[in-house]
Parts: structure tokens; C-alpha cells; sequence
């Protein structure tokens, strides 16, 4: 995004037939922008660093759509504890409901991962868009 | 809304958007943060603390489950979201110095292009 020069985006993903189930092991420079670049438009919108992530992750860096996911949600960790640290120092939390929240939302997060270990990618993919899609909408009307 | 209902009910709302986080490789803050405004009636701040204060334990939960399915590469999405975290500060930062709508309104332009190229893609696919 934003941090990329227009000339990378030229340059070929990882042929797609290597590079998908076993991802690369290293940080590579594209990967620290593609955490950097959610992290940044996380902390300017205050969305979830995981719509920036995902599509980057599958059209920048070649992961498929599954471990784009899987990945986004590991990274999401600590962006999160970053930010959460940052506003809890403001005092803005309203713990009840986080708590009630985060009682639904682990046990949905279960069934959620099982369901994305499962899924075919084409489904997946389109899911993605549409949810993708529907945020956009929402941005601009709120 | 009345005390246990609307605890009732955030938690239902944990559920769907907690399930629709693990599958979608997303924290949920996008959806938990209008909800709260509207339904739970906190600030705008509020309720993006808040909802931070839920994304967290759902992406480790989340991760747990896919690491253990041999999805994703859970080590490497913990250094480079590392990375995000000082990005994320950095962010924060700048949103104080940006005007916000229109900032809001070139990332929906963007979101919507890329939303239309991965339906492409996977219709594309086989």
C-alpha cells in the first residue's frame, strides 16, 4: 500500500504453486510493511489492522486466502495488546462489556478458526470480498 | 435496554462477530465498535477501547485453533505484527493531525477496489 513504491507491485507474488500451504519462515521486508501498513491504518481509523492485512497478505505477498487469514489473525495479537495498552492508559474501557463481549466472542472465534480450517478457497475468497465490500460502504456512510 | 439483556445480548453479538472474526482473518473492531455506539449507547472512543479489549483475546483463541490445524505460520504473524504495533502507535499519532472523513473515505475507495478484485479472483478459481 501507502509504504511501496507503484513499481513493486509489478513484481510477481512467489509462483503460486510453492509458496501457499507452507509459507516462507522469515521476515522479509514485505511482510514487516504489510504489519506496519496494518498497523498504521489501524491506529488512524481504528479498524482492525485485518482488512488492511488479509488482502495484502493474498495479493502482495502470495499467500492463499486461508493462511492470509491465519496469519492476519496472529499479527492482529500484538497490534492489539499495543493499542489496548495505549487506551487503557486513557481509561476508556468499559470492561462489562468487554467481558460480555469477549465471552461470546472466544467461543465464535472456535467455531470461526474450524470453519476457516475447512473452507475452500473459492467460497473463502468471495466471502472476503463481500465482507470487504460491505466495510467500505459502511466507511463511507457512517 | 435493561442490565441482563443487554449483557444477553452483547454476549450473542461476541458469538456472531467472534465466528465471523476467526473465519474472516479479522479482529471484529469494525463490527463491534458501531455496535456498541448504537445498541450499548458508549462514546465513539469507548467503544473503539472496548472493542480492542475483545479483539485481543479472539485473535489469540483464534490463532490457537489454527496453529493447531497447521494453518498459517503463527511465529512468523507474531514477528511481523510486531512490527504493526509500533505502526499502530505511530497511527494513532498521525490521526490527530489528519482530517479524519476524508481519510475514511479514500481507504472505503480503496477497500471497495480490492473487495471487487478478490470476488473476481474467486470466482475465478477453481
Amino acid at each position: 500500500m501507502a509504504e511501496r513504491s507503484p513499481s513493486s507491485v509489478a513484481v510477481p507474488a512467489p509462483p503460486p504453486a510453492p509458496a501457499p500451504e507452507a509459507p516462507r519462515g522469515h521476515l522479509d521486508r514485505r511482510l514487516a510493511g504489510i504489519g506496519a501498513a496494518g498497523g498504521v491504518l489501524s491506529g488512524l481509523l481504528g479498524v482492525g489492522g485485518g482488512i488492511v492485512m488479509v488482502p495484502l497478505l493474498v495479493l502482495r505477498a502470495g499467500y492463499r486466502q486461508r493462511d492470509a487469514h491465519a496469519m492476519s489473525l496472529g499479527a492482529i495479537i500484538p497490534i492489539s495488546l499495543a493499542s489496548v495498552v495505549t487506551y487503557g492508559v486513557a481509561g476508556e474501557v468499559r470492561v462489562g462489556y468487554a467481558a460480555a463481549l469477549a465471552i461470546g466472542s472466544v467461543v465464535g472465534a472456535r467455531v470461526g478458526a474450524g470453519l476457516l480450517a475447512r473452507i475452500k478457497e473459492r467460497p473463502l475468497k468471495i466471502v472476503f470480498g463481500l465482507f470487504l465490500g460491505a466495510v467500505a460502504v459502511l466507511l463511507v456512510f457512517k | 435496554m435493561s442490565g441482563v439483556v443487554l449483557y444477553a445480548v452483547l454476549i450473542a453479538f461476541g458469538f456472531f462477530t467472534g465466528g465471523a472474526a476467526g473465519l474472516l482473518g479479522v479482529g471484529g473492531g469494525i463490527m463491534m465498535v458501531p455496535f456498541l455506539t448504537l445498541v450499548a449507547g458508549v462514546s465513539q472512543h469507548e467503544a473503539q477501547a472496548t472493542s480492542l479489549l475483545v479483539v485481543l483475546p479472539t485473535a489469540v483463541v483464534a490463532s490457537i485453533t489454527l496453529h493447531r490445524k497447521g494453518v498459517g505460520d503463527l511465529p512468523l504473524a507474531l514477528r511481523f505484527g510486531a512490527v504493526g504495533a509500533v505502526g499502530g502507535i505511530a497511527g494513532a499519532l498521525l490521526a490527530l493531525a489528519l482530517p479524519g472523513h476524508a481519510l475514511r473515505l479514500v481507504f472505503a475507495l480503496l477497500l471497495a477496489v480490492v473487495a471487487v478484485r478478490l470476488v473476481r479472483d474467486g470466482l475465478a478459481t477453481e
